[in-house]
């Protein structure tokens, strides 16, 4: 068991250094966070809005920055260590791949908080955004919930791409449509029902909706349900994890989809 | 009572299915191996020859668990490579050939840690190892540079680190010194030696005679997924024992030139390589002075450049087997 705990740390701290290192991971914490959090905050500032909607400017980049490093070390990661032929080494290792993917994961979600650092600066000195009625127990612990829904979507993602290079075309796509989902810019009250129904099944979504309204007063708030929503749901999404595990130790090893030839 | 062998296999077979076409799309069956039986001693340096797409690199992955078989048993160190996986893998180390399967941008010994920990060596015990390998390798000196920064030499090295990270009993080593110049590859094969000295049970793919005639106890020469021969390299050079090898070269030789070469009496394979504007064409058979004899003829007055006769090598019966076997 230690030595499980010390390969997935390892992994993890692999996944920090190749960020530190990696250009395009700034991109992805730092630039495009930005670029969201300035338009969005733009939109919501102009004259008639409402001085809570800056909130969705505030939080919305920093959640856009950190869904995206967290989702595409899953994605991007093991596409990364598939051209690089790194993943059949690691495959290799008596480490299950699970393990592995844990600590990358992590690496991921440590980064990915990164990004609410500058879209915070940029919305209280750009625009004097602030949280106008902070809950500040609240917060902390739907960013919590947030953290572990991000995790389990990673986690069980990740697998997928492991074992279907189709399923890496999909990523842009599934990490666009998270965004509009689970309301990271906008209150999902403005989609359509049936939208709203792909929505609910998401777990991010009630943690999300956790987080915005720790730093609202408006309610009615119903901040256990949500959390147990969000927590439920990323248990279910686990359990899928451990079969599509299952399969990737599987069918990984039937067609030898792991090399690049 | 024998000792179990360190690696078998039997009737080992891998069928791979893929699609082809684009709107009518079927599926596609292709044998790697066809029936593999094989059978490596502990502590034996053996080489396995074959051609591209032969079944090599196929049958290494079986043995490291990164493949299942289609059927048949791969046992490795007495641990079957489908069940017994992750106890196997804490066992042997696998090195494949080329420059990717690092992360080039973290340095050589931020590599060795990682899949020190991954391979769950304990950390006092790896970093004893680490220290020791690298100085073994040649790369101390080196092991704070980036990855991208090392020659391919080096890289090779450094994969060979990584192979024995976990103090493997099986190292297998799929085409180890593809790409490399001369000096590294020779030092690369003089590291195997040592290796297999220590007792090592080593499992080589190769395509280079030479080197498996230089490093190996033993060879089998693999073609289309069935092996077509086995024993020690002298024993596979004695299978042309009895013959001789004529080469010539020549410039624009016809292909009714060539089938006349074949026909001729004691021929046993003909096989031309193009080089530049030039032909060189080397003849098995069984007498020598006799296909030199004919050679004018059947050239008909194209102009002969360079004949000359000497004995088999290890790389002209293995022509010879893989042509057979075609």
């Amino acid at each position: 068991m230690r030595s499980l705990v010390r390969a997935a740390s390892s992994a993890f701290s692999v996944s920090v250094r190749l960020r530190v290192i990696s250009p395009w991971a700034y991109l992805n914490w730092f630039v495009f966070p930005l670029l969201f959090a300035a338009v969005g905050l733009y939109v919501l500032s102009r004259p008639g809005a409402s001085g809570s909607h800056l909130v969705y400017g505030l939080l919305g980049g920093g959640l856009i920055g950190y869904w995206s490093v967290a989702y595409i070390d899953g994605g991007n990661g093991i596409q990364d260590e598939r051209w690089n032929g790194t993943l059949e080494q690691i495959f290799g290792t008596p480490t299950p791949l699970f393990v592995i993917v844990l600590g990358k994961v992590c690496g991921g979600l440590l980064f990915g908080l990164l990004a609410f650092i500058p879209t915070a600066a940029l919305a209280y000195f750009g625009f004097n955004a602030v949280f106008p009625n902070l809950d500040a127990w609240r917060f902390v612990i739907s960013l919590g919930v947030l953290t572990l829904t991000f995790f389990c979507i990673a986690l069980t993602l990740t697998p997928l791409f492991a074992l279907w290079r189709w399923a890496f075309s999909m990523i842009n796509g599934f990490e666009l449509g998270v965004y509009v989902l689970c309301g990271f810019m906008f209150p999902i009250a403005v989609l359509t029902p049936w939208l709203q129904g792909f929505a609910a099944v998401l777990a991010p979504t009630w943690a999300v909706k956790a987080l915005y309204a720790s730093t609202l007063a408006e309610g009615p708030h119903d901040f256990v349900a949500w959390w147990l929503l969000a927590g439920a749901l990323s248990l279910a999404y686990m359990v899928a994890a451990y079969f599509l595990y299952m399969l990737v130790e599987r069918e990984a090893r039937v067609s030898g989809q792991l090399a690049l030839a | 009572m024998d000792k179990a062998p360190a690696i078998e296999a039997r009737q080992l077979r891998k069928t791979y299915l893929s699609t082809r076409g684009v709107f009518r799309r079927e599926k596609v069956e292709r044998a790697a191996l066809q029936g593999v039986d094989l059978s490596i001693e502990s502590g034996e340096l053996f080489g396995l020859l074959g051609p591209n797409g032969a079944g090599k690199t196929t049958m290494v992955k079986i043995f490291t668990t990164l493949l299942l078989p289609t059927s048949g048993t791969a046992t490795v160190l007495g641990l079957d490579a489908v069940k017994d996986q992750w106890a196997l893998r804490r066992r042997i180390g696998f090195v494949f050939g080329g420059d990717r399967g690092l992360y080039w941008r973290l340095s050589g010994l931020d590599n060795l840690r990682y899949f020190a920990d991954l391979y769950r060596v304990p950390p006092e015990v790896s970093r004893r190892r680490i220290h020791e390998l690298l100085d073994r390798l040649g790369l101390k000196g080196r092991e704070r540079d980036r990855v991208e920064l090392y020659s391919r030499g080096m890289k090779q090295r450094l994969h060979l680190a990584r192979g024995l990270l976990n103090d493997p009993e099986v190292l297998f080593l799929d085409e180890p010194t593809i790409g490399l110049d001369p000096v590294g590859a020779r030092e690369l094969r003089s590291i195997v030696r040592e290796l297999a000295d220590i007792g090592k049970t080593i499992f080589l793919t190769t395509h280079y005679m030479f080197e498996a005639d230089a490093v190996c106890d033993r060879i089998a020469v693999i073609r289309d997924g069935g092996i077509v021969a086995e024993g020690t390299p002298n024993s596979i050079k004695d299978l042309v024992k009895d013959q001789g090898v004529v080469e010539f070269e020549v410039s624009g030789m016809p292909t009714q030139s060539i089938a006349g070469l074949r026909a001729l009496p004691g021929v046993r394979s003909v096989a031309v390589v193009e080089h530049d504007l030039a032909q060189l064409v080397t003849v098995q058979c069984s007498r020598p002075s006799d296909v030199m004899t004919q050679l004018s003829g059947i050239l008909d007055g194209i102009p002969l450049k360079k004949v000359s006769s000497r004995e088999p090598t290890l790389e002209d019966a293995y022509v010879q087997l893989i042509g057979e076997a075609s």
